[in-house]
């Protein structure tokens, strides 16, 4: 059922990058686009589950998570996600544009130290999406752009590892730790990287381009467990194990 | 596994299928332990709040699976280990965690869940110095419990209010299964009143 499904599925896109780098304007020039060519698109924000947002939100106020808690908060929030927004909207055949998806997480939580090893297993099993899209800017660029928006927010300065008072100097320590972690990770995994700092529409234009080019893949084995599971186990797949039949 | 913390204290894990019964086991032979001027204390589950305030939602939308649960267990554990346990054990003291890593393994188990991945995402807990299990006594299915009487019984109460109430039930009896094999291999023996009249600590 999930390889006759997986014809007529939708696809995933991730936009990935550091705060600054453009991918929420590069995400909604993208979707307007998807739209007007025909699909029908759902979009999934970074921490945006409805039942782990909350938990996180009031944590984060008081500065309360330690590295690890905020690592499995978030891959918490990245399986409830995957679980009730992404594989519901795939399984009808709509188009995810994903605003930051698995490997923002990964790269903040190796920024604060943890183990890419233990932080793969917590987040398995891995979906992978159709295309990475990486916004690659430096530094200096991120801070910039942070820094002439807001004060940016005690973790994702990474005050709690740096112990920096001043969030945008803790931000710009943080950062640098942080694009090297996406670059390795752009590396390991064969990211699309876009040079966040070229002008809007031409970041625009090579996407629409790729996008095109991009040749339909089944989904690998990873995926394919992911899917089993929530087809199995996830509340949010009832109806489509009732219509199936699908034994537990 | 992570390693042992580096005081002198003492982990003992009190695991079990119903909450209740798992605090009130760890509780009984805390008291006992007090009495003979042991210093420390108990570990009990949500110590960080996490599912008390997931309950605050509306618990019938919150559709989360078992993997997610085990991952806010994670996150809670990670908490109790931070606040509660390593604190203890670097002072020496005796700390009953009730429960810690083998009901949520128990419970991953039933719940589908590959033995590797639980190993690998509890790698951060230290293992405990003795680990006992709170017999169910009666029939499995004869008390549901209150949903925030423990873990399982939270657990269940989600999947069972998301149309799944016979896969809710057949995991309770899975993770009966699970601690019976852990029994046979003397891993995690029963609780008894002769262990908590004599503890080995």
């Amino acid at each position: 059922m999930v390889r006759a499904r997986d014809k007529k599925r939708g696809l995933l896109i991730a936009f990935e990058g550091p705060t600054g780098a453009g991918t929420s304007t590069q995400r909604r020039l993208f979707k307007v686009w998807l739209e007007q060519q025909g699909h029908e698109v759902v979009t999934s924000k970074w921490i945006s589950s409805r039942a782990i947002r909350p938990l996180m939100k009031a944590r984060a106020r008081l500065h309360a998570l330690s590295p690890e808690e905020l690592c499995l908060l978030q891959a918490a929030d990245f399986r409830h996600r995957l679980e009730t927004q992404i594989l519901p909207a795939l399984w009808q055949g709509k188009t995810v544009v994903a605003d930051r998806f698995l490997f923002t997480s990964l790269a903040r939580a190796s920024a604060r130290g943890l183990d890419l090893d233990w932080l793969l297993f917590a987040h398995a099993p891995l979906f992978w999406p159709d295309l990475v899209f990486y916004f690659s800017v430096s530094p200096t660029t991120s801070t910039t752009r942070v820094a002439a928006a807001h004060a940016p927010r005690f973790y994702d300065a990474g005050q709690d590892v740096t112990n920096i008072a001043d969030p945008v100097a803790s931000y710009r320590r943080f950062v640098g730790r942080m694009i090297k972690e996406y670059e390795s990770l752009a590396l390991i995994f064969q990211f699309v990287t876009i040079d966040g700092e070229q002008p809007i529409y031409e970041q625009h234009r090579r996407m629409r381009r790729l996008f095109d080019e991009k040749r339909r893949q089944p989904w690998g084995q990873w995926n394919m467990e992911a899917v089993v599971e929530w087809l199995a186990w996830s509340p949010a797949a009832a109806e489509v194990r009732r219509g199936a039949s699908i034994p537990r | 596994m992570a390693r042992r913390s580096p005081g002198k204290g003492r982990l003992i894990a009190v695991e079990g299928t119903r909450g209740h019964d798992v605090r009130d086991g760890a509780s009984a032979w805390w008291q006992r332990l007090e009495g003979r001027k042991v210093r420390g204390g108990v570990s009990t589950w949500d110590a960080s709040g996490i599912f008390s305030d997931l309950r605050v939602e509306k618990r019938k939308h919150l559709s989360l699976s078992p993997r997610t649960l085990l991952l806010l267990y994670a996150a809670d554990l990670v908490f109790r280990l931070r606040w509660q346990i390593r604190p203890g054990l670097d002072q020496g003291q005796v700390i009953i965690a009730a429960p810690y890593v083998d009901t949520a393994v128990a419970f991953g188990v039933a719940g589908g869940l590959s033995r590797s991945w639980l190993t690998r995402l509890f790698a951060f807990a230290p293992p405990p110095d003795a680990c006992y299990r709170i017999k169910e006594r009666g029939r499995a299915s004869r008390s549901k419990g209150k949903t925030l009487d423990g873990f399982v019984e939270f657990c269940i109460a989600i999947l069972a209010d998301e149309a799944t109430p016979a896969g809710a039930s057949q995991l309770r009896k899975d993770m009966v299964a699970y601690f019976e094999g852990l029994e046979a291999k003397s891993k995690c023996p029963r609780l008894t009143r002769r262990v908590i009249s004599s503890p080995p600590v």
